[in-house]
């Protein structure tokens, strides 16, 4: 989703950074290492299929490359994704507690969010058991179909 | 005027939605299903909404989906485009319900227009001619012969309860006619489960032609010419021009002017068309499309009157501000679809474009959302660009035509080029000397 008239900035990664990331990875014998500065993520791993993947957690899955087909960008299976176009509500109401907060463990069907759509309000329930690792979204963003809005672990 | 306008189509006509939008400062804000995410109609766009997964009714027949949009975009008014919802009359309500200005006529105009049996009362209502037919089901052959005899023959025999050309029979005579009512009747029950049938006088060769208008809905109606578009193959039209070939200047402008003081009576807004069967000098009312059509890129091209643009105008609230006398028809024009299909077997040829090069150069128009690289979905209509040509005279226009489809390159699918290659190569084309039946033949033909 794009809004008002701006492009999607992509994370510009930083190599220097990323460089550091790699040294430290080999140099203590580590497969992977996440390293996070307010909303931005650097994942670097060996052996795992990505090399150095870069997320910007507020935005919706990047367009598919040309050609890459209909099936739209891969999602990481602990992804909870927007099933409408609306507004994420992350409390029941206004000025209540939050259904979930970040690191809380969730089970399976637990309502996590609303979006509100044509003035319905429709909860949106943790499709798996696990710990909220990521909440993307703000409270009353608008968000599109398919928008990543939490990811358990 | 709107500041922000929310597009609910895909592909080139949203891109030509999107044209008209900027062109006059207004924001727009592009609705995709996840199949189009990559479309250039997207790219485009100032603002987009995933709006559904790819198959129609889950993302460009949304209609909460669509009004979501629109709400968290902040959109002033919704553009239908045309196909999907832009003739569905509680969509259109439901738009204005909700606060947004529906770009398009009043939801009644569309509601009439949508039933053919009211849309054929209204016209005749209206002072249109219709096909003559039988006031009601002729139910015994001494019934259907004074009928017919008041019709004149050839009569065609059809169901009341059919459609899509189903259950209809051609009569030429008394003797065909009193032998083929109790087919069609027995046709009847077997399709539709009843058995009733009417009369119509039957047009063997008629050529399809329209009238394309323009009203604001407060008593400014003016019409931008016709278009010729009995070129179709399965129903669907593929390629259509301005002037007909087949109408001189008294039969354009008795249509023209029918049209026009129909309109103004019904208090119609937005941009239409009116649909008519022609043959023998005369007109006969089919149908009556409250839309932008495919093929309004001809009328713009001999009018210079940007439709989109008016049609954002009129949804605004600004009357038309010109009449009739100063709409001036120049030269003509001819549009050719474009499909991803094969041009043989006419079978879908979704994929990947690898290769594309329009054609430009002066009179040459090309509306298409493709790129090279862009990806041809196969949840869709087929129609990928539309070629439009003007030229000063038809023979101009024709040979300018001849040397863009040479030009065109669009590779890694199948395209329709070649079939219009050949087509504007036969005789008949080039003499303007064609029906409706026409392509059918022709395509039937191997050369």
């Amino acid at each position: 989703m794009r809004f008002g008239g701006r492009r999607p900035s992509p994370l510009a990664p930083d190599p220097d950074l990323i460089r550091t990331l790699a040294q430290l990875l080999v140099e203590n014998g580590l497969t992977e290492i996440e390293y996070a500065v307010g909303d931005r993520l650097i994942r670097v791993s060996r052996g795992a299929p990505a090399a150095a993947a870069v997320t910007a957690p507020t935005a919706a899955p990047a367009p598919p490359l040309p050609g890459a087909g209909a099936s739209g960008p891969v999602i990481d299976p602990g992804a909870v994704t927007a099933p409408m176009v609306g507004t994420a509500y992350l409390a029941p109401q206004p000025g209540t507690p939050t259904f979930v907060r970040l690191g809380e463990t969730v089970a399976a069907g637990q309502p996590l969010l609303i979006i509100e759509a044509m003035k319905v309000l429709n909860e949106i329930r943790a499709p798996r058991a696990g710990r909220i690792a990521q909440i993307l979204v703000e409270d009353a963003q608008p968000v599109e179909y398919g928008a990543v809005l939490m990811l358990i672990e | 005027m709107f500041e922000k306008v929310l597009i609910a189509n895909r592909g080139e006509i949203a891109l030509r939605i999107h044209r008209a939008c900027r062109e006059m400062g207004i924001k727009t804000v592009a609705v995709h299903s996840t199949a189009d995410a990559g479309a250039m109609n997207v790219r485009l766009a100032d603002e987009t909404v995933c709006i559904g997964p790819p198959p129609a009714r889950d993302s460009y027949l949304n209609v909460a989906a669509i009004l979501s949009a629109a709400t968290i975009t902040g959109a002033d008014a919704v553009h239908p485009g045309l196909g999907f919802l832009a003739e569905n009359a509680d969509f259109a309500a439901a738009v204005e319900e909700h606060g947004f200005v529906f770009i398009g006529p009043a939801p009644e105009h569309i509601r009439l227009m949508g039933d053919k049996v009211a849309a054929k009362a209204a016209a005749a209502r209206l002072g249109i001619p219709t096909v003559p037919g039988s006031s009601g089901a002729v139910r015994d052959p001494a019934a259907a012969q004074t009928a017919a005899a008041a019709l004149g023959y050839p009569i065609l025999i059809k169901a009341a309860a059919g459609g899509g050309g189903r259950g209809m029979k051609v009569a030429r005579d008394r003797a065909e006619l009193a032998h083929m009512l109790p087919i069609a009747q027995n046709e009847a029950v077997s399709f539709f489960g009843r058995g009733e049938v009417y009369l119509e006088h039957y047009l063997d060769r008629p050529r399809h032609i329209e009238v394309q208008i323009l009203g604001d809905g407060q008593g400014g109606v003016v019409h931008l010419g016709e278009r010729d578009c009995s070129l179709q193959r399965s129903h669907q039209k593929v390629l259509e021009e301005t002037p007909s070939p087949a109408l001189n200047a008294e039969e354009r402008g008795r249509i023209g002017a029918l049209a026009v003081g129909a309109m103004r009576t019904l208090g119609y807004r937005s941009a239409g068309t009116l649909e008519f069967l022609y043959q023998d000098g005369e007109f006969f009312f089919i149908e009556m499309n409250t839309r932008l059509q495919v093929e309004h890129t001809i009328s713009e091209m001999v009018s210079g009157v940007d439709i989109v643009r008016e049609q954002l105008r009129i949804a605004d609230g600004a009357p038309l501000g010109y009449r009739q006398a100063e709409i001036r028809l120049s030269g003509h024009a001819i549009e050719c679809r474009i499909n991803a299909e094969d041009p043989v077997s006419f079978r879908p040829s979704p994929g990947r474009v690898t290769d594309y090069h329009a054609p430009g150069g002066l009179g040459v128009r090309v509306d298409s959302a493709l790129y090279q690289g862009c990806t041809v979905p196969p949840y869709y209509d087929s129609l990928i660009s539309k070629l439009v040509i003007h030229g000063k005279t038809r023979n101009e226009c024709l040979m300018r035509l001849r040397r863009a489809l040479e030009e065109y390159v669009i590779g890694g699918i199948e395209t329709t080029i070649p079939l219009h290659q050949r087509l504007i190569d036969a005789p008949e084309f080039i003499d303007g000397n064609y029906d409706t039946h026409w392509l059918e033949r022709f395509v039937g033909r191997r050369g």
